[in-house]
């Protein structure tokens, strides 16, 4: 059927149409297929395109044998006709079909009697078939070959084109939907969740999660203090796990392996994995994923997500998983070192005395100083107070390791202290009594301690230290020095450890620095180095404040500190020519009343005698202070003593009523008073009682 | 027992004997009155308080002995007080008549002996 040039390049032009670039892939076969079969005058036309990873033809659009595409008819490379015109990479007609081995039993059922199939091809790589078919006998010309090739070649472009286009729509809905994905693991970490309490952080950290991995459960198991196992801490979908308290060795099962391994774990099927957790097989999970939690490289805990039907979780779902963790770990972190510094503040706040006890003589100043490091609010503390023969107590220690669990353990220590001191055993014996408590309350932990009475009637420190830093020591006008104390090991290490007591003596004026290693403490650098910057520093800063102040700001050790830093400083001043001093009205404050009187008196040249006799007169109208401190505003009562050319003056006055004493006993104390002092004088009034004691000292004469 | 003073008990023969170690004062008479008393039985002939290792005594500490004595004599027990003759404790006696109120002595043989 020769056809006329112009016909030809109408045709050319039908298949060439630059209109059919806005069609969709198959609109533009379909479309092609019939311009075809109008061209050719065919009654049947079709495309099977290559499916690479079989190696075999689909039919992908057909015209008057539509069944083709219906059947999903596929027919492998080299087999029947379409696979040899692939195989052959050419074109192949065929006038009569019956004597030729059709694959495909549609064509023959059709009734079709010829066949023209041309390779779809693109740079030479076949791609699929096109080919028409008559239902009467033809003999297919190459011109009718050269069209259909051209008709192909343009479906193959078409193809190319789409399939790029395809691609890119693919990419393109791939990126949206992990921009999507990502806005969602954004949203794991939003704004809003700063202020959340962990656990409801935790709960809604997981709602999220679960959506954007589209799991049926999740759950967050974070590592207890002690590193050793993972602790339930919030679920979804398997909330029993939480109450239950589900704690997971870490190492072993699902998520104490992942914790092990700080790697992703992906289960396919739970039946067939080393599951330790009962409860996700009972809640029908199928299959599980978990990534561990991270902080700077260092595992925090694990997150995980089930599927209660058999998912395959993808590598795509792995890094989501993983990045929502990453944030999620971060958000944790922040949120439990907001929560541990809140109730170690709160702890530290009720721990650390609120005030210093007052002391005449004495002037105490102290710091505390939490580590600045992440996780790093520890267990350091001091102490100072009245032990009940006026002696003071001066402690500082360190309990070993950071967060709540040493901050508890602090606690525990410091009041621990206080008891075993005011039952007055001697600084050995509390360290021994310490040592075993600390055996029986904490397995593996240990606190260093130094614990130091100071004498002030005696002048003597007595000293025992368990693993601390060894005292310091100022004397006035003098070298600083670090008390040889004896090395004896930190408390908690053996239950057998005896702890050595030293006694020394302390000059008048001498100032006693403790202090814990924070304080001097350089990553990288000899503790030595530390301790002497310490020295140099008390040397020459004489000043209790601004010493203080400044080791608790790190000016000799890590700057900011990233260890806590405690310090604690007595400075044994000299007493004040007139002594003006408040008490609380409690029996229990005459004994410590009692040294800073006998210093003071000592102070004036006052004989032993002269020194017991009027503190026992100035003890006896203190003591009838405190038993008549019933009155409003008559909780704490004055001792004012002054001295003048060998005279001493001492009035007691409170603001309570002094009754008239009653009993066998009565006025014993006045009697006393009055054969101890040479005058005595009661003056009662609405306001209170004021005594005023006087006694010359025999030593000293009137100038 | 308040950590002020320690009361350490020593038997010679039938007598009881009381050393009272540290300090009295208001805040810990209660205690150290209480383990004086608990040291007298029925068969008790006197109860011997030892004050030499007393380091401060005030009114509160010699109310309490007068105390002591009263209930013992009313008991027919009697009351024998040590105390080192030149030392404050002894003085603080003395004003008070404690000294004369019940037998004192100077050093525990002679009390024992008395």
């Amino acid at each position: 059927m020769p056809r006329l040039l112009e016909e030809t390049l109408a045709a050319l032009q039908r298949v060439t149409d630059a209109a059919l670039a806005h069609l969709t892939l198959d609109e533009l076969l379909n479309e092609l297929l019939v311009r075809m079969t109008e061209i050719l005058g065919s009654d049947t036309a079709a495309f099977l395109l290559l499916d690479e990873a079989r190696d075999e033809l689909v039919a992908r659009a057909a015209k008057g044998i539509e069944e083709e595409v219906e059947a999903g008819v596929r027919i492998p490379v080299g087999a029947g006709f379409a696979g040899r015109v692939a195989a052959r990479r050419q074109a192949l007609a065929i006038a009569d079909i019956d004597a030729f081995d059709i694959y495909n039993p549609i064509l023959r059922e059709k009734g079709i009697r010829s066949l023209l199939g041309v390779p779809l091809l693109i740079e030479g790589r076949v791609t699929g078939v096109l080919h028409v078919g008559t239902l009467t006998p033809r003999e297919f010309t190459p011109e009718d070959a050269d069209l259909l090739q051209l008709a192909a070649d343009r479906a193959a472009l078409a193809i190319e084109h789409a399939e790029a286009y395809e691609a890119e729509r693919a990419a393109h809905r791939h990126a949206e939907e992990t921009a999507h994905r990502l806005q969602a693991v954004q949203r794991v970490t939003d704004a809003g969740l700063a202020y959340l309490p962990l656990d409801a952080l935790l709960k809604e950290l997981l709602e999220r999660i679960a959506e954007i991995v589209h799991s049926d459960t999740a759950a967050f198991l974070l590592l207890d203090d002690n590193g050793r196992e993972l602790v339930a801490r919030a679920a979804k979908g398997i909330e029993e796990e939480v109450e239950a308290g589900v704690r997971i060795p870490v190492g072993r099962g699902f998520a104490g392996r992942i914790a092990a391994e700080r790697r992703a774990i992906f289960i396919p099927d739970v039946d067939h994995a080393d599951i330790l957790n009962p409860i996700l097989r009972e809640k029908g999970i199928r299959s599980l994923l978990g990534v561990p939690l991270l902080i700077e490289g260092r595992v925090t805990g694990v997150l995980h997500v089930g599927s209660l039907t058999h998912r395959e979780f993808t590598e795509g779902d792995r890094n989501l998983l993983q990045l929502a963790a990453d944030r999620a770990a971060l958000a944790i972190d922040h949120a439990r070192l907001f929560h541990q510094r809140r109730v170690v503040e709160m702890l530290q706040e009720t721990l650390v005395p609120e005030r210093l006890p007052e002391i005449p003589g004495l002037r105490l100043v102290a710091r505390y100083r939490p580590a600045s490091v992440r996780g790093g609010i520890g267990g350091d503390w001091y102490d100072a107070f009245q032990l009940p023969g006026g002696s003071i107590a001066l402690v500082i220690g360190d309990v070993m390791g950071h967060g709540i669990a040493a901050a508890a353990l602090m606690a525990q220590m410091r009041t621990a202290l206080r008891a075993y001191a005011l039952d007055k055993h001697s600084p050995a014996g509390v360290a021994e009594r310490m040592n075993r408590l600390m055996m029986s309350l904490a397995d593996s932990q240990m606190t260093t301690l130094v614990y130091a009475v100071l004498d002030l009637d005696r002048d003597c420190l007595s000293v025992v230290s368990a693993g601390h830093l060894p005292p310091l020591v100022r004397p006035p006008d003098g070298e600083a020095r670090f008390l040889p104390t004896y090395g004896d090991p930190p408390l908690g290490v053996s239950r057998n450890t005896l702890y050595r007591e030293q006694t020394f003596t302390l000059e008048p004026g001498s100032t006693v620095i403790l202090v814990t290693d924070g304080a001097v403490e350089v990553r990288g650098e000899a503790l030595d180095r530390g301790l002497e910057r310490l020295r140099a520093l008390a040397v020459a800063q004489t000043d209790p404040e601004a010493l203080t102040t400044a080791v608790a700001a790190g000016e000799i050790g890590q700057d900011p500190p990233e260890d806590d830093v405690a310090i604690l400083v007595a400075e044994v001043a000299p007493l004040p020519d007139r002594l003006s001093t408040v008490w609380p009205a409690r029996a229990e404050t005459l004994g410590g009343m009692r040294p800073v009187l006998r210093r003071w008196l000592g102070k004036w040249g006052a004989a032993p005698d002269e020194i017991y006799d009027i503190t026992v007169a100035v003890q006896e109208a203190s003591a009838n202070a405190v038993e008549h401190a019933y009155a409003p505003g008559a909780a704490t009562f004055d001792v004012e003593a002054s001295h003048e050319d060998g005279l001493i003056t001492v009035v007691v006055s409170d603001r309570g009523h002094w009754r008239a004493p009653r009993g066998t006993h009565r006025g014993r104390g006045l009697i006393m008073m009055r054969a101890l002092m040479q005058d005595v004088d009661v003056q009662q009034s609405e306001g209170g009682t004021t005594v005023v004691l006087r006694r010359r000292l025999e030593g000293t004469a009137a100038s | 027992m308040n950590p002020l003073a320690t009361v350490r008990i020593e038997w010679h023969e039938d007598v009881p004997v009381a050393r009272v170690m540290g300090e009295i004062d208001a805040s810990n008479v209660v205690e150290v009155g209480d383990s004086l008393r608990g040291l007298v039985t029925n068969q008790s002939r006197c109860l011997v308080v030892d004050l030499s290792d007393t380091q401060y005594l005030d009114s509160a500490g010699i109310n309490l002995l007068f105390a002591i004595g009263e209930e013992l004599r009313s008991r027919q027990v009697g009351l024998r007080l040590v105390v080192v003759p030149t030392s404050p404790i002894a003085r603080m006696l003395s004003i008070t008549s404690l000294d004369r109120a019940f037998p004192t002595h100077g050093t525990l043989p002679d009390a024992l002996d008395g």
